[in-house]
């Protein structure tokens, strides 16, 4: 379980977060809905304590992620917005060295990656070079080395974004599969159909504060809409867009 | 520490660093370089000396001087040929070496036992002619004093009461002079290995991570900056050795090619030496990665932090170039530089002179201590967001 209290960072000259809570509960999906701009990159990077909050809380399963960043990153697994690869090593390398960075070792991590290798559909380039990946199986390699540790939390920055269907189809079956599990998974997202297919719960943003929060249908019966869509530009409004 | 996941980095590192195939290529370029280099002034200096050793002499005007002629004729290693008749001419426009002129009043004066006049033309900034004209000086030098000393004896003196003098000749020989020169360029080379070697993975594992946007993801593991960064210097740090050990062996092996002893240069480079070496030297392959991930934190991209590796080889060698060339500027105390120390050191032990077990191991601890500061600092870097996100 994610748990952010009262969230605020600023840099140089803006506040980019301001006053951010929210709780993502295990065993479900929460979706962080909100234009370019809102702070839901800088809201996540927080969580995964990269940031350091000017003021306000995270925890992880009840760990105080300022106080034992390293704890709680055990229980955290993380795909960032850049996929961030490295073009001489392969797939399967990529997954095992990240498996390593979290003392995993010998048979068991391996098993633990042809898991993941064959649940992401990365057999065939498994063991080829990831320099000349396609995006969307780039995103599945780091996909894979985030979850390589099965992490009870798992924190997805615009996971799907750019992917053909047939991508995305492979990480939202991943998503549903973690809920399954019984895990916590916290993704952000700009795209209304994205949040409406997978979420079970949705934090709006926008401007660096959270607009609103709740299931679908209580968004759309907070804004008196029919569809996810109306609910967003409602609660955000136009000019959001070109924050 | 969690020393398994800190030699795992190291893995992935050399892994990722050795499947660059440019990157070995300027590794290895960087290795071979130096060692043919010294091959080659070695061989150059060899040639000199030895061209020294047999002497032609174009003389111009013998037949005023048949006593000096046939003394000259009869010392080892001179030829005498008949020389041209604008001997400046001739020498200007590298016809010849040197001519030795011997001038029309010389029989009227060596007869009245009055200096008798010769000239010795040469070209003191062709080096080929430099130790040849030594040579012939040295010749015409003995002959005016044998025969000085024989008039001495003819007029009833002792030649002795004409030596005011015992000047005793402890003689470095130039060639001697020019070998010790030269033996700073071995260490030299070591070092500019050794910073080439290691900078490929130290610069790829800093500013290549933030370049790729990799860095976010890794640092997104639970083990702690500095053991991450310790795993990447280790990486390079071994990179930077090998690269250090490639051109010593490399140069001992071209140094065994080249003949030198027949010609009376002795340098030191036999196994003692090479271990010696080694144990002298290898400090630096701790500090170098250290100040170049430091320094390549700084920059944006892999190639910017490219240049600030040119600039750091450069401020590295520059102590050494200055010592080499103005020995009189290197002092005990800067054997507890780092870098530079170990530089000395190097030099020293190839002219014979092994450093102390309580040197070897003081400079190596202080080198540790350097590494150890660059790595807190890279640390610090790491852990800064400005340097994280900032790309």
């Amino acid at each position: 379980m994610i748990q952010a209290r009262n969230l605020r960072k600023g840099f140089a000259t803006v506040v980019a977060v301001d006053d951010v809570s929210f709780v993502a509960p295990d065993g479900a999906v929460t979706g962080v809905l909100g234009p370019n701009g809102a702070g839901k990159t800088t809201s996540l990077r927080m969580v995964y304590g990269l940031l350091k909050p000017d003021s306000g809380t995270v925890e992880i399963d009840g760990l105080d992620v300022a106080a034992d960043p390293l704890k709680a990153q055990e229980r955290l697994g993380v795909l960032p917005d850049v996929s961030g690869l490295y073009p001489r090593l392969t797939a399967r390398e990529h997954i095992r060295y990240f498996g390593n960075l979290h003392g995993m070792f010998g048979s068991e991590l391996e098993a633990h990656i042809d898991r993941w290798i064959a649940m992401l559909d990365l057999t065939a380039v498994a063991d080829r070079r990831v320099a000349g990946f396609s995006h969307g199986e780039r995103t599945k390699v780091a996909l894979a080395r985030a979850l390589v540790h099965e992490p009870q939390n798992i924190l997805l920055d615009e996971p799907t974004n750019g992917l053909d269907v047939m991508s995305t189809r492979a990480v939202r079956t991943v998503i549903r599969r973690l809920r399954s599990e019984g895990r916590c998974v916290l993704f952000s997202s700009h795209v209304m159909q994205e949040v409406s297919a997978l979420c079970d719960c949705v934090v709006v943003m926008g401007r660096g504060h959270v607009v609103a929060a709740g299931t679908t249908e209580e968004l759309l019966a907070l804004t008196e809409t029919t569809n996810l869509e109306d609910a967003f530009v409602r609660l955000v409004g136009p000019q959001g867009e070109t924050a | 520490m969690n020393l398994r996941r800190t030699l795992n980095v190291t893995r992935k590192e050399l892994v990722d660093g050795f499947r660059d195939r440019r990157a070995l290529y300027t590794i290895l370029f960087s290795t071979l370089v130096g060692p043919m280099v010294v091959g080659l002034m070695f061989s150059k200096t060899a040639g000199q000396e030895k061209a020294a050793q047999e002497i032609q002499v174009p003389v111009v005007g013998r037949e005023h001087a048949p006593l000096l002629i046939s003394w000259l004729e009869q010392q080892e290693g001179v030829q005498l040929t008949q020389g041209p008749a604008g001997a400046e001419e001739a020498v200007r426009e590298s016809v010849v070496d040197m001519v030795l002129v011997i001038e029309k009043d010389f029989g009227e004066k060596f007869r009245d036992s009055r200096p008798a006049p010769v000239k010795v033309v040469s070209d003191a900034t062709r080096n080929s002619a430099r130790s040849k004209v030594r040579k012939l000086n040295g010749l015409l030098g003995r002959f005016s004093n044998e025969t000085g000393s024989l008039r001495l004896m003819a007029r009833g003196v002792n030649p002795v009461v004409a030596s005011a003098l015992k000047v005793e000749q402890v003689e470095v020989s130039s060639a001697q002079q020019r070998v010790g020169m030269m033996l700073g360029f071995i260490p030299m080379f070591l070092l500019v290995a050794t910073f080439s070697a290691g900078m490929q993975i130290a610069t790829d594992s800093t500013a290549g991570e933030r370049e790729r946007g990799s860095l976010e993801p890794l640092l997104l593991n639970p083990i702690p900056r500095w053991q991450l960064l310790a795993g990447k210097w280790l990486a390079a740090a071994l990179s930077s050795f090998g690269g250090m050990m490639g051109t010593l062996l490399v140069t001992a092996f071209v140094m065994s090619r080249l003949s030198l002893e027949d010609i009376g240069i002795r340098l030191q480079l036999g196994g003692t030496q090479m271990l010696l070496m080694v144990a002298a030297m290898w400090p630096m392959a701790l500090i170098a990665p250290a100040i170049q991930m430091y320094l390549a934190c700084y920059a944006r991209s892999f190639k910017e932090a490219q240049g600030y590796m040119a600039f750091l080889v450069f401020a590295a060698t520059a102590p050494g170039v200055l010592t080499t060339f103005y020995p009189a500027s290197s002092m005990p105390w800067m054997r507890w530089l780092p870098i530079q120390g170990q530089y000395i050191m190097g030099t020293e032990i190839l002219s014979g002179k092994a450093p102390s077990v309580v040197l070897l191991v003081t400079t190596a601890l202080v080198a540790m201590a350097v590494a150890a500061f660059f790595l807190h600092l890279a640390t610090r870097m790491f852990s800064s967001e400005k340097i994280i996100f900032g790309r």
